[in-house]
């Protein structure tokens, strides 16, 4: 019984590797953009056009404090309301697969 | 009378010279064109449509009001036709009527433009000549839909996206009317040889000529599809001749086509 749970877990430990395999054949893509409101909208997916629904965002400030913390939705996106100041927002995809993004480069 | 004869004969030999220069150049092409169709920030892009010879940067044609101007993204369309502006483009022996544009692109993914003038009127063959043109745009290298048709009466459906073709790889699409494939059409291929300045709206630099043989053309099989080796860096054009299902236009032959514009880049 244990032996076969130790298998489930192998298994699904090979699966989630080939998966994340699969992602490396493809580049993260993540734009944002001011919507002039006092909100900030990114949006993301990957060159191969698969959904980037769930992928983590994080917004930090310029000492690197974590200033907000979400995922992008269904639709690939998500948004937030604009912090004062410096900040960037990075698109976490994992390893190799995150997009880090300046305020400056987020214009209306 | 002598004089009357004389003029004539002048006027005949110049029509005679015009439709003989013209013969080889029977390649009409619509242009919808923007140097950069690949964009990595939201901004206006600037467009020129112009009616002419590309491949030997020859005589520009005045082209047919515009009827129709819009783009489609993930499936919606956006309408463009308030957006044209008439301009002269000045070609290298004429100058002729075009229009130019400045279409606002934000979100990231594929901008599918297509423009429909009004049916032109060619004298040297005595018909009319109807080119729905799509040309494409990319933000932020995401693909939505490049490859999906949209529901144009004729038109080329990419099997290759058109906004990143490598030159020396080929370029395959399905010819369509009323979105049944086409089998058995002509399909003439053109090299923008000389790329339009965008301010001066005259000729760029030019950089090929039309080799000797006539158009260059492929003929699209049972399913209308068809495929051509993409020898060249640039813009390259596909017009399908008389591919659209209006046939007649005021009383004479109407020749609608359907013309696709792709961009191929050199592997560095």
């Amino acid at each position: 019984m244990r032996l076969g749970i130790g298998l489930a877990i192998a298994a699904g430990g090979l699966l989630l590797s080939s998966m994340s395999n699969v992602a490396s054949a493809h580049t993260p893509l993540c734009s944002c953009y001011d919507n002039g409101d006092g909100t900030v909208l990114c949006e993301g997916g990957f060159s191969d056009g698969s959904s980037a629904s769930g992928v983590g965002m994080i917004v930090k400030d310029d000492s690197g404090n974590v200033v907000l913390k979400g995922k992008m939705n269904e639709n690939s996106e998500f948004e937030f309301q604009k912090p004062d100041g410096v900040y960037t927002v990075i698109f976490d995809a994992g390893e190799g697969h995150d997009i880090e993004i300046s305020h400056e480069d987020i214009t209306e | 009378m002598k004089k009357f004869n004389l003029k004539r004969a002048i006027f005949g030999a110049i029509t005679a010279a015009f439709t003989f220069a013209m013969a080889p150049a029977h390649a009409h092409f619509q242009l919808v064109y923007t140097p950069d169709v690949n964009l990595e920030k939201p901004g206006d892009v600037p467009f020129k449509l112009i009616f002419w010879h590309p491949f030997e940067n020859g005589h520009a044609m005045n082209m047919g009001e515009p009827e129709d101007f819009f783009y489609v993204f993930k499936g919606k369309k956006t309408d463009l036709k308030n957006k044209l502006k008439p301009i002269t483009f000045k070609a290298a022996h004429n100058e002729s009527k075009a229009y130019e544009a400045m279409v606002p692109v934000k979100r990231n993914g594929d901008y599918i433009l297509a423009f429909t003038p009004k049916p032109y009127y060619e004298k040297s063959e005595d018909i009319y000549i109807q080119q729905i043109t799509k040309s494409y745009l990319n933000k932020g290298g995401l693909p939505t839909g490049w490859n999906e048709p949209i529901g144009l009466s004729t038109e080329i459906v990419p099997l290759n996206k058109p906004t990143n073709i490598l030159a020396g790889s080929t370029f395959s699409g399905i010819l369509q009317s009323n979105g049944k494939p086409v089998a058995g059409a002509e399909i003439e291929i053109e090299y923008l040889a000389a790329e339009p300045d965008m301010t001066a709206n005259t000729p760029g630099k030019v950089t090929a000529s039309p080799m000797p043989g006539g158009a260059v053309v492929a003929i699209t099989d049972d399913n209308g599809y068809f495929s051509f080796g993409i020898p060249k860096a640039g813009f390259w054009g596909f017009a399908a001749l008389g591919s659209g299902p209006a046939k007649e236009y005021e009383g004479k032959e109407l020749s609608q086509d359907a013309v696709l514009w792709i961009r191929a880049y050199d592997l560095k």
